[in-house]
Order: C-alpha cells, then structure tokens, then sequence
C-alpha cells in the first residue's frame, strides 16, 4: 500500500516540478510570473484540442506514439507564446509583472471554460481519447532529469551566472554586456513553456480528462515550492515531492473512505499553507526579481 | 499608488483593444462578433429589467471590488475575496437554518461577516508573523473555503425539498426586490453607499491616511510613528468585511432562491470579478463603482448573448482577462 502511495506521490508531483522549474528560471532571471496557474490551464487544454482538431478535422494520421508528442509540443508553444507576451510585458515595457500574471490567470480561466464549450460543445468537461494518452512516468523522468540539468545549469554554467546575474544585480550584468531584458525574456519564454507542459501532462498523462479547472490551484502550489526550494531546482524536487505526496494522499484517503471528499480535497491547501508558514524564515528570492531593468 | 498613473484614455485603449482581439478570438471559434457584442453590450439598456439585473450583477463586484482596491492600497494583492465571499454565504446560511423568523437576517450579517474574517485573518497572521506571500496563502484559503461550504451546503445546511441547493433564507428574513419583479434589492444601493464610505474613510480619516502612507512608503511610515503591520491587519480585516457582505447578500437579497446553490454558482467568481472591477477603477473606490457596472452590463449581456448569439457566456472572463492584460503593458510609464 505504502509503495502504491510513494508511486502516486511522484505522479502527482511531476506537474509541480515542472511548473517550479520554469518559475524558478524566470525568477533567477529577474521575471516573476504568477500565471502558472493560468498556463497549466491553457496547457491542458491546447493539448488535446490540438490533436483532436489535427485527427478529426484535418484527418491527419500520424503513428500512435507521436500522437501525444504532438499535443506536447502544442501545449509548450502556447506557453511560449504566453510567455513572450508576459516576458515583452516584463521587460521591454517595463509592465506589471504581477498584475499582467493575474491577467493570464484571469484570461487563462475564461478562455478554457469558452474554448471547452465553443470547441466540443460540452460543459466544461471533456475526456481525452486513447490514442492521445501518454505515459506519465516518462514525464516523471524527463521531469527529474530536466532538474538536474537545470541545476546543473544554472550553479555549474556560465549561462547560469549570466542568468543569476541578470536576476540579482542587473546593473553588474549590463556593465559587463549582458542584453538583460533579453535574457530576461527568453527565460520567461522557456519558463512559461514548463508550465503549459504541466497542465499537458495533467490533461494527456495524468488525468485523461480536460476540465475548466484541471489545475485546481498547482500554478499556486507550485509558486509555494519555488519559495519552499529556495529558488534551486534540486530542492524543488524535493518540494514538489512533499507537495505531491500530500495530493496522492488527499486522492488515497479519499478512495479509502476514510473522510468525506471535501476534507480530503482540502489537504494540500493546508499542506501548502503549513509548509510555505514553516519554511519562508530562510528563503531568500533573487534580489531584483520583480524589477523592470533600464539602463541608466 | 501606481495604479493611479493610468489616465482614462489609456483605460478606453485598453478596452477597445481587447474588445478587438475578443472579436478575433470569436471569429476563429466560429461565433458572430458583431451579434455577439451586440447581446453583451446594447441588449442590456434596451429594457428596464434588464438594466435593473445588470445593477444587480454590478453590487456584489463592487463590494468584492473594494477587498482588492483596499488591498493595493497597502502594496497587497489580496485575492481572498473569493473564499470570504463563499464564507459570508455560508454565514447566511447558518442564521437561516437556527433562525426561522427576521432574526435570521441581523445573524446572516453577524455570522456571515464573521466568517470571513476569520478567513481574512490566516493570510493577515501569516504575512505579519513569517513573511507568508499573501498570493500563495489567499489562493489556497480559497480553495479551503470552496471545499469547506461545499461540504456544508450537502451536509448540515442541505434542502430536503431541493436537492440543488442550501436551506433557503426565512421570508420575513429577505431583502425582497424594491422594484417587483426585477432583481433590483436593497443589495444594489448598499454596495454603492459602502463604496462611498470607503472613499471617505481613506481620504479623510486618520486609518485611512496610516494606510495609504503605509502602502506608499512603509519606511516613511515607520518614521511617523505609523506601524505598517497594523495597517496589513485592517487592510485585510476591512477587505473581508466587504467580501464577506457580498457573499452574505447573495443569499438574503437575491431572488429567487435566497439560498446558496450546492455548486457555488451563485457565489463563484464574484472575488476574480472584483480584482477585474480594481483594475478598471484605478483602485478608486468610485471607480470601482463604475467598472462593477460595466462588468454587470457584461454579465447580463453574457446572458442574452448565449441565448441570440449562441456564444458562451464565458467569453466575458476572456474579454476581462485581456483587459488587465493590457492594462499591465500600461501600468509601465511611470513618470
């Protein structure tokens, strides 16, 4: 039983990750983004609709397996192009960071509810077909070998200092000629593009099943953990772990009978709230995440 | 306060824009853009019911309006009000269920306003004492509050007459519509009085002026003796206040159930429309007012546009989630 909850636990962690992981690139970059929430949703839902529209409208075949690589790669380019308008907003128009991430939520929460019902008619649920399924413990490894090559990257690579740099002390970078607003905006690009694979993985892998809130508060959870690792993607594993645990537990308890749904559903909200309150004494975000750059 | 360097131009820019690219979306998922916004946007002053309805739409988005304004105010992006809302329903609910007669509406207000902030005060305690991001902690106290009410409505509070919804307020209890038969209760002017209280209260009174200057300068605050941490406190208190009002309304003064429904639909949504209703207002609290028209125009316009256009009503989330977008890219030229 134990194995079966651990097992779980890494399955509901892997949307976590990925999204802490793009949060953190755009963070250490100097961008905040707080519409991971809003591109998990975008994400699960450009997905499948994608290969759906590919399959039935267009009549495209295409080999089993490439099916789900198909409404990967749709999903990571609507996070991108969500991510170059946050990234242009941040950056080049020295824009609110924050609200212009609310705004993605916003949108984000509205558009897939309309993009369900204009799409397949249906109210706000819909499931995926077969065919397009992937399986989630591939994500789960690419997940985890996409931490270590991120940690490896930004604390062992020169790009990560340049990264780093651009995120603490912007000025210091700009001297010695760094292009700071564009660093800044490829890694919300990039980061952004995490996100959206998240909510994929939730919609083609994990859940099987598109919803209007099939994210359920994970972009959130998973701004806790970028908190709760200190802004390193190999704590951030850890984080979502704990994270994911306490989603599979809410699931197990749940099918297990031993409370009523509701009391379940609540734990991970209460999870979060106890860990971010426990551990935030010592996090320390990138000194100028946040700040519009311009040069002097 | 930054939000208050947006010129109204800018404002009408950033509308007229994402009514464009709304416009865009729609045409590419296949619906009539100029039927649709006709619905949503003229449909609404064609008849004095439907106008009555959008004032109505407009009342609880003020008031959630105001948690969100009050919250900028001191440099917070207080997202509760979506969770105090469900509480001050919840509150609502529970008078109605131990009183059976007009006493239950003095407890709706007690109970309901109680509830959320108590709701408001987690988020509060945590930011004060360990630094908690008030995003983070609002959200999940949200999600908290959703499973929590659910609970409640099919548990304790449940109809046994009507499966979909909660106990219904006692009819000596309801605020009944001033106007029959239109939606139009005592709901809608109490939203706008409380907004001009507001407005009062940060401009004239001495809390009003600690927590302006807190949220513009909490170093120079420090310096006049004022404590930020107080003013966090009171942001969050008096934001839960109007959250949790609206929440209690739309059970006692909405007809025709003046009951919460099992899935929320009464109550959910109101909190994100009022972070929309800030932004449009500047964080003014009469702007406020006049956005929350404007977005009560939508929403009754949403309704008529899924009946003669065929166009989800969802579509006005997409519009206003482009609005803030685009008001971000102008929040940027700061002098």
């Amino acid at each position: 039983m134990i194995d079966l909850i651990l097992m779980q636990a890494l399955l509901a962690a892997v949307p976590i990750l990925l999204a802490s992981l793009g949060e953190i690139l755009m963070e250490r970059s100097g961008v905040v983004n707080i519409g991971l929430e809003g591109l998990m949703l975008l994400g699960a839902f450009s997905g499948p609709l994608f290969v759906d529209y590919l399959h039935y409208r267009l009549g495209a075949q295409l080999p089993d397996p490439l099916w789900p690589l198909a409404a990967f790669l749709a999903a990571a380019l609507v996070g991108m192009a969500v991510g170059l308008v946050h990234g242009y907003i941040s950056t080049y128009l020295a824009g609110d960071q924050i609200i212009s991430g609310v705004a993605i939520n916003l949108f984000a929460a509205g558009a897939v509810a309309y993009g369900i019902q204009a799409y397949w008619g249906v109210a706000g649920y819909k499931q995926v077909p077969d065919w397009a399924k992937a399986d989630p413990l591939a994500l789960a490894a690419f997940a985890l070998v996409l931490a270590g090559f991120m940690w490896y990257a930004l604390f062992r690579s020169r790009l990560g200092i340049v990264i780093r740099a651009c995120g603490e002390d912007p000025e210091s970078a700009f001297n010695v000629g760094v292009d700071v607003n564009r660093v800044r905006l490829l890694a919300t690009v990039i980061g952004s593009s995490l996100a959206a694979l998240a909510g994929a993985y939730l919609s083609i892998a994990y859940l099987s099943v598109v919803t209007k809130e099939i994210s359920a508060g994970r972009g959130f959870i998973a701004l806790a953990n970028v908190v709760f690792a200190n802004w390193n993607p190999a704590l951030a594993v850890a984080g979502a772990y704990i994270f994911g645990f306490f989603d599979a537990l809410s699931y197990w308890l749940q099918t297990a009978g031993v409370a009523r749904y509701e009391i379940t559903r609540m734990i991970p909200y209460i999870a979060t709230l106890l860990i971010v309150a426990g551990v935030i004494g010592r996090a320390r975000p990138p000194r100028a995440v946040g700040k519009p750059f311009r040069r002097e | 306060m930054k939000i208050q360097t947006l010129s109204s131009l800018n404002i009408i820019a950033a509308l007229a824009l994402a009514f464009v690219i709304g416009a865009v979306l729609m045409l590419a998922s296949g619906y009539d853009p100029a039927s649709s916004y006709y619905s949503m946007l003229v449909t609404p002053f064609s008849d004095r019911v439907y106008l009555l309805s959008a004032l109505a739409f407009s009342a609880p988005i003020v008031l959630t309006g105001l948690t969100f304004a009050l919250g900028l105010r001191t440099g917070l992006f207080n997202i509760g009000a979506e969770g105090q809302v469900y509480m001050g329903a919840l509150g609502a609910v529970i008078a109605a269920y131990f009183a059976r007669s007009l006493a239950a509406l003095p407890l709706a207000f007690a109970i309901g306003l109680a509830l959320a902030v108590l709701w408001s005060a987690v988020p509060a305690v945590l930011k004060m004492w360990r630094g908690v991001n008030e995003v983070v902690s609002t959200i999940m106290m949200n999600w908290v509050a959703y499973w929590t009410v659910i609970m409640a409505v099919s548990t304790a509070f449940a109809n046994p007459l009507q499966p979909e919804e909660s106990v219904k307020t006692p009819e000596a209890a309801r605020l009944t519509p001033l106007i029959p038969g239109t939606d139009f209760t005592v709901a809608v002017p109490v939203a706008y009085i409380v907004a001009s209280l507001m407005y009062i209260f940060l401009k004239y009174s001495v809390w009003g002026y600690r927590i302006s200057v807190s949220g513009l300068n909490p170093t120079a605050a420090r310096s006049y003796g004022i404590k930020p941490e107080r003013a966090v406190l009171a942001v969050f208190a008096l934001g839960a206040l109007t959250a949790g009002l609206a929440g209690v309304l739309q059970v006692v003064a909405r007809p025709p159930s003046y009951s919460l429904m099992r899935n929320l639909a009464n109550v959910y949504g109101i909190g994100f429309d009022g972070i929309t209703a800030a932004m449009l207002g500047r964080g003014h609290p009469l702007g406020v007012v006049l956005a929350s028209i404007f977005l009560g125009v939508m929403q009754e316009g949403a309704r008529h546009m899924q009946i003669e256009a065929g166009t989800p009503f969802e579509f006005v989330r997409v519009v206003q989630g482009l609005i803030i977008l685009l008001l971000a890219v102008q929040i940027l030229r700061r002098p």
